[in-house]
């Protein structure tokens, strides 16, 4: 029972964090911003941190779900739009799981990547057969109420990973990624579990990804499905720490402050400073910022 | 009462053929030693038993039911558990835990109290009690080998396979592994088959050998008769 009150103190933290800026355009996109890689980075860390199977291609999830809300958005309403653009991401990881989950290690990583760009480019020949270069969004809801949905998902998303890491079936995906075939010689079973991991990871970000159209107002395929934001994902959840789940968390926070800081004054910079830190930690702190904290408190 | 029952397995990779017609029965609270030099195909024989290898002819069976064509997983659940000859600890897991997703998912699927119940039982009966908060890949092989043995235990395993448990250990750790499993068999009733490569405890340990050479039986009997056989001697010892 304990160790439901840091979640708790997150969750009010969160809340505390945008409910001030109801009214402040600029400190709602900030929060807008922190709230949707928190949620992005846990999402990934249920599958990836559990298991130990790195995904490179998150934004296919974040893509669907976008694709899908900006085709849904003007005809349903809002929460049955938010509800297709979290399962339409899960039923596609649903049917691509099974085949993409019998490769390991740096073939996992390679396969999530590249069908994450099929994804891309289908959807691209798609839209521009169409004779669509990018659609605008008419009937998105106001900037208070998309941040509130994020806070939400980033709530739902810290809530889920840890719960996935306290049960029974988050010691069947730690033990998958410490030695598969020892886990599946003491019953785990490991390609369902690892499936329904990939189904859990993919759930939210299509609804973040939803909620990142509505808020800039236009779907562009190129963008909605950038690599970048699979990129921005692992590190995030790296430099934060795969340990636990407050690692995402302070990975989310730190990026997206560091990014507010440097998007307005030297935008080339970011990225090398992203590419820069994604080096440091993996070579010299592994264990990412949670694990420095878990340090300096056994210290004290 | 059988417990196992392997019918004419054969399993060929390309062209060398690894077992050749084997098959064997164990009852239950038997211990069944397999006997032969390296390449004999004891280990294979585990793989296919335990569902890791698909056999190329031949069945498994274990009570009465078709094992063959299982996953690992589900032939874990059915009560089967093998340990591995080149130790699979989770290493970045603490023994506890390694020993506990064998509670969790084993033939027992255990819930609740009675997880830790179990853990701490495996734990004792291998005598890693005092270890339990180590990481698993910080033991030492004799640790490791025990951690294989605990996480078979806490499966609810009617029969375990073990893999050479005392290979790379030294006299007294030897000693004290078939102090564990005698103590084991006598306690729990379990029935094990083992591959090992220490003689000297496979004939104090089994109650039947069978002696693989090149994917074939050669022998088998009470360990007093592999003794004086003089196939097994001279495939043995030249």
């Amino acid at each position: 029972m304990s160790a439901l009150w840091p979640l708790a103190g997150i969750a009010l933290a969160l809340l505390g964090v945008a409910a001030p800026f109801g009214g402040n355009a600029y400190a709602t996109g900030i929060a807008f911003q922190v709230a949707m890689w928190i949620a992005l980075a846990q999402s990934w860390s249920m599958l990836s941190a559990t298991t130990g199977y790195i995904s490179l291609g998150h934004a296919v999830f974040y893509g669907i779900g976008g694709y899908v809300a900006v085709l849904m958005v003007d005809a349903a309403p809002f929460p049955a739009v938010m509800l297709v653009a979290a399962l339409a991401p899960a039923v596609f990881a649903a049917v691509v799981g099974l085949p993409v989950l019998r490769v390991r290690g740096p073939y996992f990583v390679i396969l999530t990547y590249g069908l994450a760009e099929l994804v891309r480019h289908v959807v691209m020949r798609i839209e521009s057969a169409l004779g669509s270069f990018g659609r605008m969004i008419f009937s998105a809801p106001s900037p208070d109420a998309l941040l509130w949905w994020m806070v939400g998902l980033a709530v739902a998303a810290t809530l889920g990973a840890w719960a996935v890491r306290h049960s029974r079936f988050g010691a069947g995906l730690a033990a998958i990624r410490e030695d598969e075939i020892a886990a599946e010689t003491l019953g785990v079973p490991t390609a369902r579990l690892k499936l329904l991991a990939l189904i859990a990871s993919a759930t939210i970000p299509g609804a973040v990804g939803a909620l990142a159209m509505m808020r800039t107002g236009y779907f562009e395929p190129g963008q909605a499905f950038d690599p970048v934001v699979s990129f921005t994902i692992v590190t995030m959840a790296l430099v934060g720490g795969t340990d636990s789940v407050r690692g995402p968390i302070l990975g989310a926070i730190g990026f997206a402050l560091l990014s507010e800081a440097l998007w307005s004054n030297f935008p080339q910079l970011y990225m090398i400073v992203l590419g820069a830190a994604l080096i440091g930690f993996v070579l010299f702190v592994p264990q990412g910022l949670s694990g420095v904290l878990d340090r300096k408190g056994g210290r004290a | 009462m059988t417990l196992l029952e392997v019918r004419h397995i054969t399993k060929r990779f390309g062209g060398i053929v690894a077992l050749n017609d084997v098959s064997l029965s164990v009852a239950k609270g038997e211990i069944l030693g397999l006997m032969g030099a390296n390449g004999a195909g004891k280990t294979t024989l585990f793989s296919v038993i335990a569902g890791h290898a698909a056999p190329t002819s031949g069945e498994v069976l274990f009570k009465g039911q078709r094992l063959t064509g299982l996953s690992p997983a589900r032939i874990c659940r059915q009560g089967i558990c093998r340990t591995f000859q080149i130790v699979r600890p989770m290493a970045g897991l603490s023994v506890a835990e390694n020993v506990r997703v064998a509670a969790l998912y084993g033939a027992h699927a255990l819930r609740g109290a009675q997880v830790g119940a179990r853990v701490a039982e495996a734990l004792a009966a291998v005598g890693l009690a005092d270890q339990r908060d180590t990481l698993a890949g910080a033991l030492t092989l004799s640790g490791q080998k025990r951690l294989e043995i605990a996480r078979a235990l806490a499966t609810g395993a009617e029969l375990v396979m073990l893999d050479e448990v005392m290979a790379g250990l030294n006299p007294t750790e030897i000693a004290a592994m078939l102090d564990t499993l005698s103590s084991l068999r006598r306690d729990r009733g379990l029935t094990f088959v083992i591959v090992e490569h220490v003689i000297g405890a496979l004939m104090t340990l089994s109650d039947r050998i069978l002696v693989l050479h090149h994917g074939e039986e050669i022998a088998s009997g009470t360990p007093q008769e592999i003794g004086r056989n003089a196939q097994v001697a001279e495939v043995y010892f030249g």
